[in-house]
């Protein structure tokens, strides 16, 4: 298979996945949490050029590192989530750049970490993905109907006698897998916009639950397609324009989204003053 | 073993000395205007700023060479928080998706337009990382400048900002407009993020914006004393972290990124307090009196 195939199958796969990793991401109010995990693999895949090893692997090493310490940070008293995401976020970057200054020689591919490079992902890579993409399918299978519950009434879930706990755990799971997927295609900076943007969007376009999946994923691999379509068109970098297709397609939503609800509102207003105006009349005439 | 370069004798290298009077001048700026980011939990919207400001920079230097950064960073930033202050009002669709899909499409489009440019990844690396020890005399300039305007904008809605963030429903009952007391906010914030994006890098001022508050609000709870330590402590460590820097680069002979090493040391004093404080018992202390804090 010729690199720009699988850049597309490795692209599809990913815009697949933004269906299940990216709507969990925009219902359960995630995305700092996933932006803050994908930055944090850099230094992880500094790391592991240096040492030699599969970049992927320790990336996906540090990711799970960082959300520990994320996690204990957020634990304490007046600093909350949103400080310890920053504090990772900046200890993440200034290492991976302490890191790639002291060893010039070494070639490490602080481009492809940092924005990704769809056109040079490997069948390794590929294979990640589509493993995260069934196991995240098996999840979603098997826990779905909970996690919907936790989502949208979680009082409701612990009066039924869950435990949120294990539904925590296996969402954040969820998402860490899906964000470190995506690192080989978009990089730490990128990684999220192929996840968040067809769902943010599918979010927009639709007001029934069960749809925003499914249009996030359709969504998702055109964007994707689209994205690897454009940077060969205007020859531009790859990662960058899978990022740039994914905010287009969230932004054209939104557009579309306001639109539809401008002209409900002016039909709504013309029906209600049209059914108002006998009514007034009849009041004139009292 | 001692270092090969005296601590004075490095701050009068001229290189040195402009690096230190940016540090000075980006350590003021932002223990003043991160307290106006941990008041309010804006931590995500400065994440935000800091990635729009990447393709002002982009295209400033596009058009203007590097005389074009300043320019190109502070629309693209006034721009930004514009966008941020307007998303983060509607929460259509859960204000924070709405966030990530900004600020990863506004980076990729900086991405996108500098992968048009000759020397590519060069300048994307320059861009990201910054030169701490390669001021200029007009960026240290353009950097006291900015990062005054930013002081200015926090300390005339002062007392705006904190009525705000302790009482939003009496602030506008009070008849205040809490879209623009945000605006000054999250101008001010993109103001310091222009200002230290040259130096530091469009990725490492995030430290900049919320390491240093984050470690004051550790160390006191009398509000006084938040600004005073939240400027002490980078200062300190700024001036620790360049001599060290320097004194890396001339031992190792590789460029070592002074920036990095600032961010790292902070990162660092951080962690120390943290650990510090579970050790002492003050943090499960605090946990039992109620909080006094605006965020609890």
């Amino acid at each position: 298979m010729n690199y720009f195939a699988l850049a597309a199958l490795e692209l599809g796969l990913l815009g697949l996945l933004s269906g299940i990793v990216g709507t969990l991401i925009v219902l359960r109010r995630r995305s700092f949490f996933a932006v803050a995990l994908s930055h944090a693999t850099f230094p992880g895949g500094v790391i592991f050029a240096i040492l030699g090893l599969n970049l992927l692997f320790g990336q996906a090493l540090f990711a799970v590192l960082l959300v520990l310490l994320m996690a204990a940070l957020s634990r304490v008293r007046g600093q909350g989530q949103q400080v310890a995401s920053g504090v990772v976020l900046s200890f993440g970057f200034a290492l991976g750049t302490l890191l790639t200054g002291l060893n010039p020689g070494l070639g490490i591919p602080v481009e492809a970490l940092l924005v990704g490079s769809p056109l040079s992902v490997t069948s390794t890579d590929v294979v990640v993905t589509a493993v995260v993409l069934v196991v995240a399918l098996i999840v979603m299978l098997c826990f779905g109907r909970r996690i919907l519950l936790h989502t949208f009434d979680p009082l409701g879930y612990s009066a039924a006698g869950y435990r949120s706990w294990p539904i925590e755990l296996v969402v954040s799971g969820v998402i860490a897998a899906g964000v470190v997927a995506a690192m080989p295609a978009v990089g730490a900076i990128l990684g999220v916009a192929i996840l968040i943007g067809p769902a943010a969007a599918a979010r927009l376009i639709t007001p029934n639950v069960l749809w925003i999946a499914p249009i996030a994923a359709l969504l998702g691999v055109a964007s994707g397609i689209g994205g690897l379509w454009a940077s060969r068109a205007f020859d531009i970098a790859a990662g960058g324009s899978v990022g740039l297709a994914a905010a287009a397609v969230f932004f054209l939503a939104l557009a579309a989204r306001t639109v539809v609800l401008t002209v409900q509102a002016r039909r709504r207003a013309a029906r209600s003053t049209s059914a108002a105006a006998p009514f007034e009349s009849a009041v004139a005439a009292a | 073993m001692g270092l090969d370069i005296g601590f004075f004798e490095a701050f009068q290298l001229p290189f040195m000395a402009h690096a230190l009077v940016t540090v000075i001048a980006l350590s003021i700026a932002g223990g003043i205007v991160g307290l106006g980011i941990s008041m309010r939990e804006l931590e995500f919207i400065s994440d935000g700023l800091v990635h729009a400001v990447f393709p002002g920079l982009v295209i400033g230097v596009a058009v203007g060479g590097t005389a074009g950064l300043l320019p190109g960073a502070v629309i693209a930033a006034i721009l930004a928080s514009l966008l941020f202050t307007v998303l983060g009002r509607r929460a259509a669709v859960g204000s924070d998706a709405a966030i990530a899909v900004v600020l990863t499409g506004l980076f990729s489009l900086g991405v996108v337009l500098v992968s048009r440019q000759s020397g590519y990844v060069s300048q994307l690396q320059e861009l990201l990382f910054g030169r701490l020890l390669t001021v200029t005399t007009a960026q240290l300039w353009q950097i006291v400048i900015v990062a005054l305007i930013a002081v200015i904008v926090m300390v005339f809605t002062w007392r705006r900002q904190i009525f705000r963030a302790f009482d939003p429903a009496g602030f506008e009952a009070a008849g205040f407009s809490a879209l623009r007391t945000d605006l000054a906010l999250t101008i001010a914030t993109a103001l310091l993020v222009v200002a230290g994006v040259q130096a530091l890098g469009v990725l490492m001022v995030i430290a900049l914006l919320t390491v240093p508050m984050a470690i004051a609000r550790l160390l006191t709870r009398r509000m006084v004393l938040l600004v005073p330590i939240a400027i002490a402590v980078p200062l300190g460590v700024s001036v620790l972290g360049l001599w060290l820097a320097l004194d890396l680069s001339v031992r190792v002979g590789a460029g070592v990124s002074a920036g990095a090493l600032v961010v790292l040391l902070l990162v660092a004093v951080y962690l120390l307090v943290v650990g510090a404080g579970m050790v002492g018992g003050r943090i499960t202390a605090a946990r039992r009196t109620p909080s006094e804090g605006a965020t609890a």
